[in-house]
């Protein structure tokens, strides 16, 4: 298979052959895309300035659990829509340096969130409202905001490099 | 301690919304609106699609690939499939990519007499 095989498989599969000639596939998924980012960007700001200690009134552990099902479900949305987009024009969009840099911030962020899972997970859960959060969970959630929010400035910068 | 990561990550959000504002201009950057061209001639090849059409403009100087716009704003704006089909002369106006020696960025393309802006 030559180089960069996989990427001309992708934008000649059937989904990219759909995604360039539909009139509606594309501006649709793109819309869908900006949607569920917007829910996304508002949920991850709220669960990361919890663990900063804004919203103190509130249980850490229960306001983050149930405000990362909607990032969860946004994520999803994305990844679909996101797909659909990459679908039609792959070897253009894996070629542009920032769709690259984007992935790699997603890719960090993911394992950002694991290791506060894995790490933080169970002691933020067990703190009750009024308490600060431990400085190893503020510096998840500030590296958590910053590279998601870079994340969805590297989507809007794809198209101006 | 709080206070300051707060700040910190607030500085972070500021400072790229700037950048991607700052190059968020227009997508129309990467051309050379300084130099403008027209470009008329048989159209050899035709992509009706997403993200943008395109088509193959044989120039008298060479042959440009003309990128036009979205399909649905294509249709919207009466540019129809039939307007850019193969073997049809069209004029396409536009500014030449700095990336791609050959690539045009249409604003407008008259075909049949007709123009139709695309930006």
């Amino acid at each position: 298979m030559q180089q960069g095989g996989w990427l001309s498989a992708i934008e000649q599969s059937a989904l990219g052959v759909f995604a360039r000639e539909s009139v509606w596939l594309y501006p649709t998924a793109n819309v869908l895309h900006i949607l569920a980012l917007t829910v996304f960007a508002a949920s991850i700001a709220m669960l990361d300035l919890r663990l900063l200690g804004a919203f103190r009134e509130t249980t850490p552990g229960l306001f983050v659990r149930r405000i990362r099902l909607f990032a969860a479900g946004a994520l999803l949305i994305m990844l679909l829509t996101g797909g659909i987009l990459f679908a039609a024009e792959a070897p253009h969009v894996w070629a542009n340096p920032v769709f690259r840099i984007k992935l790699a911030l997603i890719g960090t962020a993911l394992v950002n969130a694991l290791i506060f899972e894995l790490a933080m997970g169970r002691v933020v859960d067990r703190l009750p409202p009024g308490f600060a959060t431990p400085v190893p969970a503020r510096i998840s959630a500030a590296i958590s905001l910053t590279l998601w929010f870079s994340v969805a400035a590297a989507g809007r910068l794809i198209a101006y490099f | 301690m709080t206070r300051i990561t707060v700040l910190a990550g607030a500085a972070a959000v500021i400072i790229l919304l700037g950048i991607a504002l700052a190059n968020a201009h227009h997508g129309w950057g990467s051309y050379d609106a300084a130099n403008p061209v027209t470009v008329e001639g048989a159209i050899s090849e035709v992509n009706y699609t997403n993200p943008h059409a395109t088509i193959k403009l044989k120039g008298p100087d060479k042959q440009w690939t003309v990128t036009l716009a979205p399909v649905s704003r294509m249709q919207t704006r009466g540019a129809t499939q039939d307007k850019v089909a193969v073997g049809k002369t069209v004029s396409a106006f536009g500014y030449p990519s700095k990336a791609q020696p050959d690539e045009l960025r249409a604003e407008w393309i008259k075909s049949g007499g007709e123009i139709y802006q695309l930006r």
